[in-house]
């Protein structure tokens, strides 16, 4: 019973659509159900049986918990602060300011590592301990040092160690651009009489623009939804929205999915378009550049 | 791929060769400068109080911490003997290592499937590295909203089963540590999907192209040919999401708070309530110190595995470019 090359290709080809499409299913589901969650009514948020669709859809959990519409608050559900926008000033605020802070001077690092070798091999790897060490270990005595010196529960606080925790990323991602430029745009411009500063910022960084943007928004993912440090440095004055939505998670309130939802949805969804944005460049930042496309 | 390209020590020792070392010392570290004034001023101080409050005897509830009491390692004792904290570091390795295997099985069969292009390749990977930028906690609520009893998981694996399907996903204790590997499978998987994928498209064709002429079935291609020149790639996505799953906190907290009972403690989770719910600040400082030890330990054997599989790997991106170079 020979099967013909072709028949043999299209049942492979039936099987990895098959395969695939469960797979899609098994990642896409949770996703919907948070959406879909998000513009139901307070009745069908843990009904039996499940509703599957939102009917008829609703903005009141996102008029509720993002502007604080008091009249989408029934009694029970009742969630009427701005606080969430607070958070998003304060989660904006931070995480482009560190990022920013991690991917200059990252690059800057990276530049010395590429051309000058101030760090070595052993160096650079050394700089991945910074990552690869559970943050969890320093957490107690990083929030009892910043009590001390006045940084606890400040955003200049927040954003100093995300700085700290994303920068072996940032010298490592920038790096694998920064060797891709050929020497002999750096050398013409020392012949011509460059600073050396001259040539960092005029030559090398805008070569590899589109790799610092990458980088820029590769960071800005894991500042974005980082949530261990962000619970502890930050008490009452300034939280981030990670732990905005945690609050909501009170024995108090009972459970108000679609409220959660309504605000989940808000922070992921800027996640999700930024990581699309740069998908290409996913697997080279999480390899530390290691792996390039 | 690290070029030298100003090299200061081949210049003569004229005066203006002199001045010109100078001035690329100067530029080198004013580059590091940043990086050390951040150890200076935030590393090496945490690192030393830390260091301080494994010795000392000091709980938020007694008076100001610099006059707490000299105990020696009596806290490292304590700590040592606890079974609590054994218990804590068994679940984090079950829990780590069941979360990358899983991540790697189905993160690389699907960039198995996939490397090859086809109709509606990107829609596929668009939609499978969602859950990757999914916030963690975001992933933690919304299992909350899909895994209670009567909730949406179970109905539908029972209506898709025809049997009655009723696993208490969160109040189980026998199941609680599984609930959360597979939240962390589900949040990953898009990683060693990702990098699996990169790593496929990299290898070079000549071999392949070779064993297929020799008439080698797909199999044999696989093991023989395509696994070991995949080898770096393959350890980097263990290595790294090993290490991640070690220091796992948001998912397993929001979700969890260590419960039901103490089924989902793992070490970020044992040191989280011994500092912020005990308030024992010195226990929860041995207890970092000994993680951190541990986890040096790891990372040091991790980083000397990486180093050999990037020299690999910058090989082959260099033969990629550049075939007469092999």
């Amino acid at each position: 019973m020979a099967m013909t090359k072709s028949k043999r290709r299209r049942i492979t080809a039936i099987i990895r659509y098959a395969v695939l499409s469960v797979w899609a299913v098994i990642a896409f589901f949770p996703i919907y159900w948070i959406i879909s969650t998000s513009f139901k009514l307070d009745t069908q948020w843990f009904a039996w049986p499940p509703y599957y669709f939102p009917s008829p859809p609703t903005l009141a959990n996102y008029l509720n918990v993002w502007f604080g519409a008091e009249e989408y608050a029934q009694t029970q559900y009742a969630i009427s602060s701005q606080k969430p926008l607070i958070s998003l000033y304060n989660s904006m605020v931070i995480a482009a300011t560190s990022t920013t802070l991690s991917v200059l001077l990252g690059s800057m690092i990276a530049y010395g590592v590429s051309r000058y070798r101030i760090l070595s091999e052993v160096r650079m790897f050394q700089l991945l301990m910074l990552r690869m060490i559970p943050p969890i270990v320093v957490v107690a005595p990083l929030s009892l040092y910043y009590t001390a010196v006045g940084l606890i529960d400040t955003r200049f606080g927040l954003i100093l160690v995300y700085f700290l925790t994303t920068l072996p990323y940032a010298v490592w991602m920038t790096k694998s651009f920064i060797d891709e430029v050929p020497l002999e745009v750096e050398q013409a411009a020392e012949i011509l009489g460059a600073s050396r500063w001259r040539t960092v910022f005029e030559i090398v960084l805008p070569l590899i623009r589109s790799g610092l943007v990458a980088t820029f928004l590769f960071i800005l993912i894991l500042t974005w939804s980082e949530y261990l440090l962000a619970l502890i440095i930050t008490k009452t004055q300034v939280t981030t929205l990670p732990i905005e939505l945690s609050k909501y998670q009170g024995s108090t309130e009972g459970r108000v999915y679609g409220r959660q939802a309504a605000l989940a949805v808000g922070i992921t969804v800027p996640l999700m378009i930024v990581g699309l944005i740069i998908r290409k460049h996913l697997a080279r930042g999480f390899s530390f550049g290691m792996v390039r496309r | 791929m690290a070029v030298v390209a100003f090299s200061a020590a081949e210049t003569p020792a004229t005066p203006r060769a002199t001045s010109r070392r100078h001035a690329i010392r100067r530029f080198k570290f004013s580059l590091l400068a940043p990086l050390i004034a951040l150890f200076a001023f935030v590393l090496v101080p945490v690192l030393l109080l830390q260091l301080y409050f494994s010795f000392h005897q000091w709980t938020v509830y007694l008076g100001s911490w610099w006059d707490a009491d000299y105990v020696g390692l009596d806290t490292f004792k304590d700590v040592l003997t606890d079974p609590r904290f054994g218990r804590a570091i068994l679940r984090s390795l079950a829990f780590a290592t069941g979360s990358t295997v899983g991540c790697f099985v189905f993160g690389f069969a699907l960039a198995y499937l996939m490397y090859h292009p086809f109709r509606g390749q990107a829609f596929y990977y668009i939609i499978f590295i969602l859950p990757m930028l999914t916030v963690p906690v975001v992933v933690a609520y919304t299992a909350e909203m899909m895994l209670y009893q009567s909730g949406p998981i179970n109905d539908l694996i029972s209506r898709l089963s025809g049997i009655e399907f009723k696993a208490a996903w969160l109040s189980n204790p026998d199941l609680a540590l599984t609930t959360v590997s597979l939240l962390e499978i589900w949040n990953w998987t898009p990683f060693t999907f990702i990098i699996m994928l990169a790593g496929l498209a990299a290898i070079p064709k000549e071999p392949i192209e070779a064993a297929e002429i020799l008439g080698a079935s797909k199999w044999r291609i696989f093991w023989e040919v395509q696994l070991p020149l995949l080898r770096p790639v393959i350890l980097l996505a263990l290595v790294l999401r090993f290490l991640e799953a070690m220091a796992e906190f948001p998912k397993t907290w929001a979700l969890f708070q260590g419960g039901p009972g103490s089924a989902t403690e793992t070490l970020p989770v044992y040191i989280f309530i011994t500092t912020w719910q005990y308030f024992d600040i010195s226990k929860g400082a041995a207890m970092s110190y000994i993680v951190m030890l541990l986890m040096i330990v790891i990372v040091l054997g991790a980083i000397q595995l990486l180093r050999r599989e990037k020299r690999s790997l910058d090989k082959m991106y260099a033969q990629l470019e550049d075939p007469k170079e092999a």
